[in-house]
């Protein structure tokens, strides 16, 4: 085991993926530069073939990893920040999601957009949002949101040779997070959730920087209430089993997600609990999520985005 | 460019079957066969045919949406019966019977169509991204309508395909009609090819009503493609005889079109033109002709009994076509 932050642990993915499949290459703005860490050195070492710097256009960033994908390559299309993935919506959601169903199951678009998500600088709504429910709300896609550095190598290989298109999104909150990862090659499938505490009185499940949340309430509420924490690690696929066996144990439930409320992942969450495990639970559900306003800038954006007061809060009613 | 007598009377005939399918697609919509709805050729073959019936099995065309791609897949040598299928709903078609009116032909280059209009470049700019890092020459033709050209996306891929020497060829339908909207009222200049000067490619405008004048202008545009010299536009100015689509109103701007003005671009139906070349070149007899729609005639017969047998897809697949492994 080494330690490594989460950025450098999205790297030596690229890296090894790379390496291993010559189809594998990246495009996106500013990766050769390097807007965000994880791209550092990459065209040192792969070559201006492999990694491409493409004029500042989504459509076609985004169309261009699908066309290539369609072609029998294995792009990561680099969004830099996931708002941006809005300008290509008809690339990513009708297309790159779609068109295996649509053809009759005759193509596949094994594809990765990889974008930096989520709040919590200051960035306001078009620098923060981590908008999973669009993504899901478009099946074909796949969705992975890694918590930690070994989560985030592992799945973001796996993610790469998967032969569908997958949104890998990274948290910027996460960025500079260190952790074990190991030295030996290793990778981990979508759609295993992970319990990263565990506990008996109350089940929270989370993804992406939301899990590191809801551990550190889980911490500070130690001795009051055993928290079990699960980190979905991804969202499509989606690992219900983990989380109603939790709920056997736990019987309560609180689901923490990033993404804006209504008609958000946590929503969806909660109704699969209630039609699969209604008999599981002994008190109502309680969701934390980002309250239905755009994503302010400023000091104003914590009152609309979780945080661990709100967690707290919402684990203390439920075991109430 | 100089055709051989096949070349032209390969023409001609893909022309006409274009004709005949467009005509059986329209009449089986009315009997309650064709699902969805229709946009005929009628009038607008030329641009696809001539822009297809030449380029290599393993090119890469997107389609524009006139005639749901017909003209485009019978230039490209792709059977129509798989589409009427689609079109019929049955698995045996295209896309499986999942699209309606999507084609798909991965085989013969074909690896989709959009619903949304202008949305072909960016896509083809990665097809076109794909030929070139694979080094097998293909080129990539990417059609699209003068309203399709009023999307930011085309701008986009153009600027992309420009700078990487993308081997694309973008050929542009003008048939002069966004839907119910008169050219003019939708963009500042004549022509939509000045737009190739802007990203240092070349542009041409060729009449679109003439499938040879149009063959031999993607010929030489694929060429270039295919020799890394990067993308072309190619401005065909065609023409539509019908509605936008079949059953809808005949509209331009809040007018119907006048008989007159139909009867006026009928004069220049690309058929009667290519015949017309053909049979004062001695390349087309009446007795070459008759044969030729005997044999049309024939293959619809073929298509359609291969739609009509053909059984629905069945929903228990979904989850398999959701998901490759």
């Amino acid at each position: 085991m080494k330690e490594m932050t989460y950025i450098r642990a999205i790297r030596e993915a690229l890296i090894e993926e790379m390496d291993k499949d010559e189809k594998v290459f990246m495009l996106g703005e500013n990766i050769r530069g390097c807007a965000f860490e994880h791209t550092s050195g990459l065209v040192d070492k792969f070559g201006l073939d492999r990694i491409l710097d493409t004029p500042l256009s989504e459509t076609a960033i985004a169309g261009a990893g699908i066309g290539s994908a369609i072609m029998g390559y294995r792009p990561v299309v680099d969004f830099m920040f996931a708002d941006f993935m809005y300008v290509a919506s008809d690339e990513i959601l009708l297309k790159a999601a779609q068109w295996r169903f649509m053809q009759g199951g005759k193509v596949q678009v094994p594809v990765v957009f990889l974008a930096a998500a989520g709040g919590y600088q200051m960035n306001a709504n078009e620098h923060s949002r981590i908008q999973t429910a669009l993504f899901l709300h478009h099946p074909g896609l796949k969705v992975v949101v890694p918590a930690t550095p070994y989560d985030a190598k592992g799945l973001l290989k796996t993610a790469i040779q998967d032969n569908n298109p997958v949104v890998f999104l990274w948290h910027k909150m996460l960025m500079t997070d260190t952790g074990e990862v190991p030295e030996e090659e290793y990778s981990i499938p979508l759609g295993e959730a992970d319990i990263k505490r565990e506990g008996t009185d109350i089940t929270v499940v989370a993804n992406s920087y939301m899990t590191q949340l809801a551990l550190q309430a889980a911490e500070e509420l130690e001795g009051q209430v055993g928290v079990e924490v699960v980190d979905l690690r991804s969202l499509e696929p989606l690992d219900l089993g983990t989380v109603l066996k939790s709920l056997e144990k736990t019987e309560r439930l609180v689901v923490v997600d990033e993404d804006t409320e209504r008609c958000g992942f946590a929503g969806e969450l909660c109704a699969q609990v209630i039609d699969q495990g209604f008999d599981l639970l002994d008190a109502p559900i309680k969701r934390v999520c980002a309250r239905n306003y755009p994503i302010p800038g400023g000091y104003m954006e914590a009152h609309v985005l979780p945080n661990t007061e709100k967690i707290k809060a919402a684990i203390e009613e439920v075991v109430a | 460019m100089k055709f051989s007598n096949k070349d032209l009377l390969k023409l001609y005939t893909n022309l006409v079957r274009t004709r005949a399918y467009d005509e059986l697609f329209t009449r089986r919509l009315a009997q309650g066969k064709l699902l969805g709805f229709y946009h005929a050729s009628l009038g607008g073959e030329a641009p696809g045919v001539g822009g297809c019936s030449f380029l290599r099995k393993d090119d890469i065309i997107f389609p524009h949406h006139r005639g749901h791609g017909i003209p485009h897949m019978i230039g490209k040598g792709i059977d129509i019966k798989y589409f009427l299928a689609e079109h019929t709903g049955k698995v045996t078609g295209g896309c499986g019977g999942m699209s309606t009116f999507h084609c798909f032909d991965s085989e013969n280059g074909l690896y989709g169509y959009s619903g949304l209009i202008g949305s072909g470049f960016p896509l083809s700019a990665g097809y076109g991204l794909a030929a070139k890092r694979n080094g097998r020459e293909q080129v990539v033709v990417c059609f699209f309508g003068d309203g399709g050209s009023n999307r930011g996306t085309l701008h986009e891929a153009f600027l992309m395909a420009s700078t990487w020497k993308l081997p694309i060829t973008w050929v542009c339908e003008n048939n002069g009609l966004s839907q119910f909207v008169p050219f003019e009222q939708t963009y500042p200049v004549d022509d939509i090819a000045d737009l190739a000067q802007g990203y240092g490619m070349p542009g041409i405008v060729v009449d679109g009503q003439d499938v040879i004048a149009v063959a031999e202008a993607v010929t030489v545009a694929v060429d270039r493609a295919r020799k890394g010299k990067g993308p072309s536009l190619i401005e065909c100015k065609t023409s539509r005889f019908c509605p936008h689509f079949v059953s809808a109103p005949d509209m331009c701007g809040c007018e119907i079109r006048p008989e007159e003005e139909i009867a006026e671009l009928k004069k220049r139906d690309p058929i009667t033109v290519c015949r017309k070349t053909l049979m004062a070149r001695k390349i087309l007899t009446k007795k070459t002709i008759e044969k030729i729609d005997a044999e049309v005639a024939a293959e619809l017969d073929a298509a359609e009994k291969f739609a009509d047998e053909g059984p629905p897809p069945d929903p228990s697949t979904f989850d398999d076509l959701l998901y490759a492994n």
